[in-house]
């Protein structure tokens, strides 16, 4: 991995000048990315779950465009890897699936929508709260909270009311089983979390947010903070993961992409540049951008 | 050749300008720490010299009778207190039972006092007309004088009349209708020479007497009972005070004389010299106070106060005979139980009492710890006085304390509530606005703080205990303007911006990560910050309020002005209601005797030794505000 995190928008602008000879027209890709889905994977296009339509973000009220004209979908059942230089839009681009981006006084979507299930998340009816209830999110950071390992993965089911001990202790012992801690932490359920090592916590943050049984789990760089031992084991769960939930991952890691991904959509500078199966991304990029990107020539 | 890397530091006096700066800043910390302990040296040296002066002085009282006869003193004060209870039932039971008499005679006194003191001049002139007239009954002049001074006399009661205030000769409104009229008419038979009541009134009196007569007579013997033993007490308290000054006088006799000789040497006045040299040799320096000769008096009044004490009993069962069983009025019949239930008590504090005036002995030693014990746990804070000097750290420790508590009470509520707000929930414009308001108050100078107590909150609070439809609030109405409450709730607006700044400091310092994680997990912003956010900052929250009930418990210039600075241990009788009464606290004791104190006195040390008190109680909450944030700090 040779990208270069502390780029800032010049030296990318610069970059991008000097790599496309062929300026990427914003209305061009929309239309070109979404042919190139339908051609290659016209049976997923039904089963797709997120669907994001023209959408423009903006992080200061609409003065500058974070995001431009993305249109991608996410078919259900399947791991979806975005990948890009830092400061792409890829992690926007997530933390709007759930509606994170919220809790940012400034922040708003300038264009376009995203409709998950069907639904338009930004429509008035829409309560982010129920919406993330749906949406878990898994951070680049492991942030188990100060409570015991019990109480992390209780956590969705009881701030959505359950009382019962029972109920909560079943919950608790499925998430850790399908997050593979539970072997590790079933004598210890009452000490706290802050005592387990960076892979175990990251598993537990796994854990709690498929306790309340999402349709849909973000995660945002998950393993960028462990070591290569934990992020093989975290590697190894999403596979298994993605026979229940449908995951969106955000990496750095193009190995990582490959590994664990059935598709990938690659951004750059706010734009989605060509999202396909891993394999064709990887292999045979239809983009210049995408190949000099894949191939470590900048990023 | 020219050295490469030699030093280019500039030196003076071999100093060079880094190791200067180094030294400045190091030499700062290093007199910091060395003022504070200095300042940690001189308390503590001072403050521990208290307390063998103490135990000299107990000793002392000891010695010269006093504790003998306080003993006694604590057995007339008991029944003082159930004596105003019974005069509280008697007045309570002539006022129901028998008001309209007592009306009556209290009008007629009014009306007597009035008209002696309006128609003075022809009161005295018809007493001189009569007094002639019986010496001259047959002169027609002298005669005529008298039923002209008579007339004058009747003219000016006409006018006295007139001008009589109803409402201040019946103040409680006893008197029934018509009555009034009815007095004022019958002060026409009222001879104010003889001073013979009317007939009305003699009536009013009479029934008075029939409905009262028994009730009265308890009261009287109840009060009287122990009058004997208060004789005595005071005739052996004058004797104890002698034996005391004559004891100290003796202590520093060596000093004294030696002072009057130099004095002597050193005046150039024969007179004087002569003068200073008669009072040495009146000196009398004894190797030992002959305390056992001095307090024989005391040995031998012990019969008698087992004597008096005895015969107390007996009247005091006698008195309590004769109140009425089934009195008329629900609040004397109150206070009669108040009594009853009391008397046990009394009875027992009564005999335990006579146990310890008996086995009284002034060579009896006194124990160390009794002396320490008598400062941590005394109840009395009695200084400047003739009798006896009592330094009990109580009713200051508990005025202090209850006045922290309220402080508290109001503002952790407020201070931690208003940090979760801004911290979490405020909108930007709101933050801009909000704290800055808040820590604004801790710009206020505490003695306008305590000007404001005096003047708006304590008249507010009053009125507002005033208010009929509260006075189910226990303790109100409240009989002090400065008391407890008053200092309380301005100290908790003292506090308030201090727990609220490191409060907002404790939630600032949980990581965003962990609001983030929760709320992507579905929870409201409410339900984030209550599970999470606040759990996560409790030690530091904890903290801000052990900080905060440090600065409330030192603070003076507020105590010192709204308190009450009432020293006596508050009557926790009532309830909750003991916050309307005043109190003092160990820093209001400081700033108000500290100034008027000897250097080195008993007193000067007691005072000392308060402060120190309160400086370990302050070093104790900041040691463990400080392990508690280090304790759960989240990594």
């Amino acid at each position: 991995m040779s990208f270069v995190p502390q780029l800032n928008e010049r030296s990318m602008n610069e970059i991008n000048f000097d790599a496309t000879p062929e300026p990427a027209l914003p209305a061009e890709i929309p239309v070109m990315s979404p042919a190139k889905s339908r051609g290659t994977e016209g049976k997923e296009a039904a089963k797709s779950l997120i669907e994001i339509e023209d959408l423009g973000f903006s992080y200061d009220l609409g003065q500058t465009e974070t995001l431009r004209n993305i249109t991608l979908s996410i078919p259900k059942g399947q791991v979806t890897s975005f990948i890009g230089p830092s400061g792409c839009g890829k992690s926007t681009l997530l933390r709007c699936l759930n509606r994170m981006n919220d809790l940012i006084d400034t922040a708003k979507v300038t264009r376009g929508k995203i409709k998950i299930m069907g639904q338009d998340i930004h429509a008035a009816d829409v309560d982010p709260i129920e919406l993330r209830k749906r949406v878990g999110m898994v951070f680049q950071k492991y942030n188990p909270f100060p409570k015991s390992i019990f109480e992390n993965a209780a956590y969705g089911m009881r701030i959505q009311g359950v009382k019962s001990q029972k109920v909560l202790a079943e919950a608790v012992e499925r998430a850790l089983k399908q997050s593979a801690l539970w072997d590790e932490v079933k004598d210890r359920l009452n000490s706290s979390a802050l005592g387990l090592s960076g892979g175990q916590q990251q598993r537990l943050c796994i854990a709690r947010a498929i306790a309340v049984q999402p349709e849909i789990i973000l995660m945002d760089e998950p393993c960028s903070a462990l070591d290569p031992i934990a992020t093989a084991r975290i590697e190894e769960l999403i596979t298994d993961l993605k026979e229940n939930y449908t995951i969106v991952i955000v990496t750095h890691n193009m190995q990582q992409a490959t590994r664990v991904s059935a598709r990938t959509a690659f951004f750059y500078l706010g734009e989605l540049i060509e999202v396909g199966p891993t394999t064709k991304i990887f292999g045979n990029p239809s983009k210049k951008q995408t190949e000099d990107y894949v191939s470590g020539r900048f990023g | 050749m020219a050295k490469q890397f030699e030093k280019r530091d500039r030196r003076f006096l071999g100093i060079g300008v880094q190791s200067a700066i180094k030294g400045f800043f190091g030499g700062n910390a290093l007199l910091s720490i060395a003022i504070l302990l200095l300042i940690c040296v001189f308390l503590g040296k001072e403050a521990f010299l208290f307390f063998p002066d103490h135990h000299k002085g107990l000793q002392l009282y000891r010695k010269s009778g006093q504790e003998y006869v306080d003993g006694m003193k604590r057995q007339v004060e008991d029944h003082a207190d159930l004596n105003s209870l019974m005069a509280q039932a008697y007045f309570a039971e002539k006022a129901d039972i028998a008001g309209r008499e007592w009306g009556v005679v209290d009008a007629f006194g009014y009306l007597v006092d009035l008209a002696e003191d309006e128609g003075e001049d022809e009161i005295d002139a018809w007493a001189d007309a009569r007094e002639e007239l019986e010496d001259a009954e047959e002169d027609a002049e002298v005669k005529r004088a008298e039923s002209e001074a008579r007339a004058a006399w009747g003219e000016k009661l006409g006018e006295i009349l007139a001008k009589a205030d109803r409402a201040e000769a019946d103040r409680f409104g006893r008197l029934e209708a018509g009555e009034w009229e009815r007095l004022k008419a019958s002060m026409a038979e009222w001879d104010p020479v003889e001073e013979e009541p009317p007939a009305f009134v003699v009536q009013a009196e009479k029934d008075l007497k029939a409905k009262m007569g028994t009730f009265e007579a308890a009261r009287n013997a109840f009060a009287a009972a122990v009058g004997p033993l208060n004789d005595l007490k005071e005739t052996l308290r004058g004797k104890a005070m002698v034996v005391k000054e004559e004891a100290e006088a003796d202590l520093t006799a060596v000093a004294r004389k030696k002072a009057l000789v130099e004095g002597a040497a050193a005046s150039t006045n024969s007179e004087d010299r002569q003068r200073r040299l008669d009072e040495a040799a009146a000196i009398v320096i004894r190797e030992k106070f002959p305390f056992a000769e001095r307090t024989e008096v005391f040995y031998e009044s012990k019969p008698e106060h087992a004597r008096l004490a005895a015969e107390y009993l007996v009247a005091l069962k006698a008195a309590m005979e004769l109140v009425p069983r089934a009195p008329g009025s629900k609040e004397a019949e109150a206070r009669l139980t108040q009594i009853r239930s009391e008397l046990p008590d009394v009875l027992q504090d009564f005999s335990r009492n006579s146990v310890m005036v008996q086995e009284w002995r002034h060579d009896k030693p006194y124990g160390w710890w009794r002396s320490i014990s008598a400062f941590f746990f005394g109840k009395d804070w009695v200084t400047n006085s003739s009798w006896h000097d009592f330094f009990g750290l109580l009713p200051l420790f508990t005025g202090s304390l209850l006045i922290s508590v309220i402080a508290l009470m109001v503002a952790v509520p407020f201070a931690v509530s208003a940090a979760i707000y801004v911290n979490q929930l405020a909108r930007r414009w709101e933050q801009t606005i909000i704290k800055p308001a808040i820590e604004f108050v801790q710009a206020i100078p505490s003695v306008v703080l305590g000007f404001f107590g005096i003047m708006v909150l304590g008249t507010f609070l009053r009125e507002l205990s005033q208010v009929e439809a509260l006075s189910w609030v226990p303790g109100f109405p409240m009989a002090e303007r400065l008391n407890i409450l008053n200092a309380g709730l301005l100290l908790g607006l003292m506090a308030v911006p201090t727990i609220f700044t490191l409060c907002e400091d404790a939630l600032n310092n949980v990581p965003r990560a962990f609001g983030e994680a929760s709320l992507a997990l579905g929870a409201s912003k409410l339900q984030t910050v209550w599970r999470v956010i606040a759990p996560a900052a409790a030690s530091g929250i904890l903290a801000a309020v052990l900080l905060g009930f440090g600065r409330v418990i030192g603070e003076t210039m507020v105590v010192l002005l709204v308190a009450g600075n009432k020293i006596a241990i508050p009557d926790f009788s009532e309830g909750i209601g003991v916050i309307t009464q005043p109190a003092h606290t160990m820093t209001g004791i400081i700033a108000q005797e500290t100034g008027e104190v000897d250097k080195g006195s008993l007193h000067w040390r007691a005072l000392f030794m308060v402060g120190l008190i309160l400086f370990v109680i302050s070093l104790f909450l900041n040691w463990t505000a400080q392990r508690i944030i280090h304790r759960f700090r989240i990594a």
